[in-house]
């Protein structure tokens, strides 16, 4: 098999019969925002906006580098912002002027709680 | 329109910033969702309520129920979504729960090896190893020596299954009822059932191995 062919046997996510090391039992508290990623994905999915194979298939679009190296919930709430955008519901500017707003807000020693 | 890299934002500056990049993408999500009245002001709060009283607690409720009351069992192996909607337990629109009873034949073991589909509405989110490469890939192909790694010796007389979770199929274990449990109450049966016994991955502890641990 050539190393081409080899690369589609498996989408990236896709990790049943592979070869990996010992299970490490490893567990983390949660973060309060990849709690709320979490509940956006449920609320996004109960209001019929992204189901849960949109959101595998979205994940899976990201391709096997950025799969590979961000976390859990970073890759959720990429795969929403790009799957939002396909559907109309955002773009690409307004979410990055909002992120600007969001974070000169969250800077220095003024954190706004809200 | 990029599908595959991140928006093309003027990239906030961390070093400014006491939020993470990511938290910050989150955050703007969800206040525009807000704002555009996609999602309501509420909704992620009252979702957030939701998902913090889904615990294993609840899942230890049904397999003490189970051990103790035969007519339950039944209808629970035979229907799980409406055996576990007699304790108010409500499974997403159409998903299925399959409950895998563990028997001195059988041994069940649940993955997903696709993403981390689980019976989160038993069990709560799952732990991190769950959704891990290891465990993931090697649960399927090699699962008595994934067992053992949780310190779980299956003799070779009893069959491994090991069920494979999706989207619209969730799997929940009914482990053992563990020995010298005979006079135990469904509360205290309850307290010997823990998260990874429902995975499979261990098997429910007995009160002495309870008594160790306190």
């Amino acid at each position: 098999m050539t190393q081409t062919e080899n690369l589609l046997r498996q989408l990236p996510t896709e990790l049943g019969g592979l070869d990996a090391g010992p299970v490490e039992r490893v567990e983390h508290e949660y973060l309060p925002w990849e709690k709320r990623c979490h509940a956006l994905a449920n609320v996004l999915d109960i209001r019929k906006i992204v189901n849960t194979e949109e959101k595998r298939r979205g994940i899976e679009s990201l391709g096997g580098e950025i799969v590979g190296k961000l976390t859990y919930y970073e890759r959720w709430i990429i795969a929403f912002a790009n799957i939002l955008f396909q559907k109309q519901i955002l773009t690409p500017d307004e979410l990055a002027r909002k992120m600007e707003e969001v974070s000169s807000r969250s800077s220095g020693d003024t954190v706004r709680c809200d | 329109m990029n599908a595959h890299a991140h928006p093309h934002t003027p990239v906030p500056d961390p070093g400014n910033s006491t939020l993470g990049y990511y938290e910050i993408m989150e955050t703007a999500v969800r206040e525009l969702l807000v704002a555009k009245r996609v999602i309501g002001a509420d909704e992620i709060r009252r979702m957030l309520e939701v998902m913090d009283s889904r615990t294993p607690a609840l899942g230890a409720k049904v397999v003490a129920r189970a051990w103790v009351d035969p007519e339950f069992r039944a209808r629970l192996l035979e229907k799980g979504r409406a055996a576990v909607g007699e304790f108010g337990i409500d499974l997403f629109e159409n998903t299925e729960l399959i409950v895998l009873q563990n028997t001195d034949k059988v041994h069940n073991l649940i993955v997903c090896t696709l993403c981390s589909c689980y019976p989160r509405e038993v069990l709560g989110l799952p732990p991190d190893w769950y959704k891990l490469k290891p465990y993931r890939a090697r649960a399927v192909k090699e699962p008595r020596a994934v067992l053992a790694e949780f310190g779980t010796v299956i003799p070779d007389d009893v069959e491994v299954r090991v069920s494979d979770s999706t989207s619209m199929v969730r799997y929940l274990v009914l482990p053992q009822r563990p020995p010298n449990t005979e006079n135990f109450g469904e509360e205290q049966l309850a307290s010997l059932v823990t998260r990874d016994a429902m995975i499979g991955v261990v098997k429910a502890n007995t009160p002495e191995a309870k008594e160790r641990t306190r």
